[in-house]
């Protein structure tokens, strides 16, 4: 070969260099391959990231509000702090309020309500009785309509508002909250509810979890190991469970662990429990774990089952050929390579009781509620969807972090669903 | 592109929510013998009722407000407690109707423009009386007495009611109640006669719950709501006696859904079932109190009226005897403190 020829560029038959052929049809491979995944990725930014984003977007934003009274902001930015507005906060307030047409003071009086319990129908009465004021000044004509007008704490609780975002959502969902001068300080005693629930919403999560893996172990071996015409019966026995109804089986455990339940009945025929010291297994805490447990354990069984199934008998018979005890054969051997299932089993199991509601909301009475009950209530009572996006962004974060902690010890790659 | 795209998803959600064809007209109820005595009383006997359908929730304006949102309205008139009546009122996610025809009739006013009358009902005490073989208990004191009546008591897993209850038990005149949780250490001072039964009940979340738990004898009295204690009693034949003193009535409203495909069907419906006769017809099913006062006028007259044969005035927690004794809730203090008091209720039941 002459070097005249490396130099030049390499032709195709019909003349196009061999790059640009080659480029160009490179191109259409991947836009035929993007379109090919498109409804998928248009499935997911709809149902899944435009969601997120949303959630997101509303644990921060205070806009609404700031439409309704900016210049009543701009002015209360000026204010000291001290004792009462000036005059002339009172006075575009005055103006602002009787401005803001239909439902629109009634939404931003709900989020003023927020900071402040009261404000709500400080505003409705307010907005009636308005009508009588002529000519300013206002202060004192709005303090003699409704003394509520004179009391510096609703007026420090609009400071957290003045700003289009703001972190008083976040704040709200641990517990803290903003003072009059925007510095953070915590909840009073008797309203510190959410880190209480955080912590429990964890600590239920783990249990089951755990309880879960010790349970659904054993039945995943058995069903792994047993000869197919016992373990086809004891799939069955599994998934049944799986195939009733959330509803029903919670229900039945209601009635079966109350105190004058089908359980603690038996514990008093056989005498093995007073009649008067009747355990206490439902409308708490006990509850929400035994109910869940049992709820969720196909999701244990089902990844560990498909892993071991995969586990070659012959390692076992290998181990104790060379002299190992059966526990220490299961312990170096077994263990290990039914570890991607207990992994899988455990992130699943994890993941869908952190945000569990609806057992709790039944079992739980007095102490089993968990996050996911708050953020329901907030979602439809009080409507405040602000601090539902922050409660479930922490949720997501939370999540996020475990992830990544589980990443770090144990592999994402090692999880494994057979 | 961002705001289409979050309509979109936003209308799913409430499609979601709702999964269900499109109909001429969506009547949106709680279910069971309630939704039951409604059908009866409002959809069957109005002209254009078979073109109604009906379909349950849980109470809460979170699917209202996202079909609202979304634009995409698929419940035309719902039937919503009143603290809901205001925020949604506020918040304009309901439509304002014609009032003139009931406005003079109504045993309270009505708590906004919004709505349409329906039904008192109440939060109240029960028993079964063979758990008191001696001294029955008579009054709301009583319930919070478990010196003078050992056992446990049933109570709801949230704050309404609750509260006035413990401060009707501690000595507040039921008139008084509000004025009392305005002030000063008010809320102090129910949670302090609550914890005097802390360590003595059993939380309750659905209706049918209080019955079983004292048909079983888990609880001696419990809260209930008092419709499903008068179905007990009336259709099941059960043995329950109710403590109407110091019970809390909370009222029920119809509201048409901003946005409706229907409007002119749903404005017409929502005024046929609130006419007295409606409300009166709906008494024959279950035993809740309508809101007009002639619709008792009507009941009075027709005894026994009850689709059984019996009298249901007896299981009507707004009789006006009863009404001295009672709490009428106050949806606009809710609707200022209910997230607050919520939450410090929720502190209360943990610790």
């Amino acid at each position: 070969m002459s070097s005249e020829t490396l130099s030049g560029p390499i032709l195709t038959s019909d003349g196009i260099p061999l790059k640009v052929s080659l480029r160009k049809a490179e191109k259409r491979n991947k836009i035929r391959a993007f379109l090919l995944v498109l409804p998928l990725l248009a499935f997911i930014l709809i149902t899944f990231i435009i969601p997120i984003g949303d959630m997101l977007a509303r644990s921060v934003d205070d806009r609404y509000i700031n439409t309704v009274f900016p210049k009543t902001f701009e002015i209360y930015k000026k204010w000291d702090k001290q004792d009462l507005p000036p005059e002339e906060v009172y006075e575009t307030m005055f103006f602002e309020i009787n401005a803001a047409k239909g439902f629109k003071i009634g939404k931003a009086s709900t989020r003023m309500n927020y900071s402040k319990s009261g404000w709500k129908s400080l505003i409705k009465k307010s907005q009636r009785k308005f009508k009588k004021i002529k000519e300013g000044p206002y202060k004192e004509q709005m303090i003699a309509i409704d003394k509520r007008w004179g009391d510096p704490l609703y007026w420090k609780a609009l400071g957290e508002m003045v700003d289009p975002t703001t972190m008083g959502y976040y704040l709200n969902s641990v517990d803290l909250k903003y003072d009059s001068n925007k510095e953070i300080i915590a909840q009073p005693e008797n309203r510190r509810i959410y880190n209480h629930t955080w912590i429990k919403t964890f600590k239920v999560s783990l249990l089951v979890t755990l309880f879960t893996l010790m349970l659904g172990y054993p039945i995943a071996y058995l069903l792994a190991t047993l000869p197919l015409k016992y373990s086809n019966l004891l799939m069955i026995c599994v998934l049944l469970p799986f195939w009733t109804s959330l509803l029903v089986r919670t229900v039945a455990w209601m009635i079966i662990l109350q105190q004058n339940g089908v359980f603690n009945n038996l514990m008093v025929i056989a005498g093995l429990i007073a009649d008067e010291n009747r355990w206490k297994l439902m409308y708490n805490e006990t509850g929400t774990i035994i109910v869940m447990t049992q709820i969720l354990l196909p999701f244990m069984v089902l990844p560990l089952y498909s892993v071991m199934k995969t586990i070659s008998p012959s390692y076992m018979k290998a181990a104790l050929n060379l002299g190992a005890s059966p526990l220490h054969a299961f312990w170096k051997v077994y263990m290990p390579n039914s570890l991607p299932g207990v992994s899988a089993g455990g992130l699943l199991v994890f993941i869908i009781a952190i945000g569990y509601f609806i057992t709790p909301e039944l079992v739980g009475g007095k102490d089993g509620q968990m996050i996911g009950n708050w953020i329901a209530y907030h979602l439809k009572t009080t409507l405040n969807w602000g601090l539902c996006a922050a409660l479930g962004s922490v949720l997501l974060f939370v999540m996020l972090v475990f992830y990544w902690v589980y990443n770090k010890i144990i592999g994402v790659e090692n999880i494994k669903l057979g | 592109m961002i705001k289409t795209i979050k309509l979109a998803f936003l209308g799913l959600i409430s499609l979601a929510f709702v999964g269900s064809a499109y109909a001429d007209m969506t009547f949106v109820s709680w279910g069971g013998a309630y939704t039951a005595s409604q059908q009866k009383a409002y959809i069957d006997t109005w002209s254009k009722g078979s073109g109604v359908t009906v379909e349950n929730y849980n109470g809460g304006l979170g699917e209202i407000k996202a079909q609202v949102e979304a634009n995409n309205v698929t419940w035309d008139v719902v039937d919503v407690l009143p603290d809901q009546a205001i925020t949604g009122c506020d918040e304009g996610l309901f439509l304002k109707v014609d009032q003139s025809h009931f406005i003079d009739d109504m045993v309270v006013k009505p708590v906004s423009e919004c709505i349409s009358p329906q039904i008192f009902w109440s939060y109240v005490a029960f028993y079964d009386p063979a758990a008191f073989p001696g001294k029955k208990p008579k009054t709301i004191k009583d319930f919070f007495d478990v010196k003078k009546f050992p056992g446990k008591r049933g109570i709801h897993t949230w704050a309404n009611a609750l509260i006035e209850m413990a401060l009707v038990a501690d000595g507040v005149k039921p008139s008084k109640v509000y004025d009392v949780m305005s002030s000063d250490g008010g809320i102090d001072r129910a949670f302090k006669k609550l914890d005097t039964i802390k360590d003595h009940v059993v939380f309750w979340s659905a209706g049918s719950k209080p019955l079983e738990l004292v048909s079983s004898g888990e609880v001696v009295m419990s809260l209930a709501y008092n419709g499903r204690i008068g179905a007990a009693i009336l259709q099941e034949g059960k043995n329950f006696e109710y403590i109407w003193d110091g019970q809390v009535l909370e009222q029920e409203y119809l509201v048409v859904v901003k946005g409706t495909k229907n409007e002119a069907e749903a404005r017409e419906f929502v005024k046929h079932a609130s006419t007295a006769e409606s409300l009166a017809l709906q008494a024959k099913y279950i035993p809740y109190g309508p809101m007009r006062s002639s619709s008792i006028d009507i009941i009075k007259k027709g005894e026994p009226y009850f689709n059984t044969g019996v009298d249901v005035l007896p299981h009507m927690p707004n009789t006006p005897k009863r009404l001295r004794r009672s709490v009428i809730a106050d949806p606009f203090w809710w609707a200022d403190n209910g997230a607050e008091v919520s939450e410090r209720f929720g502190v209360w039941k943990g610790n």
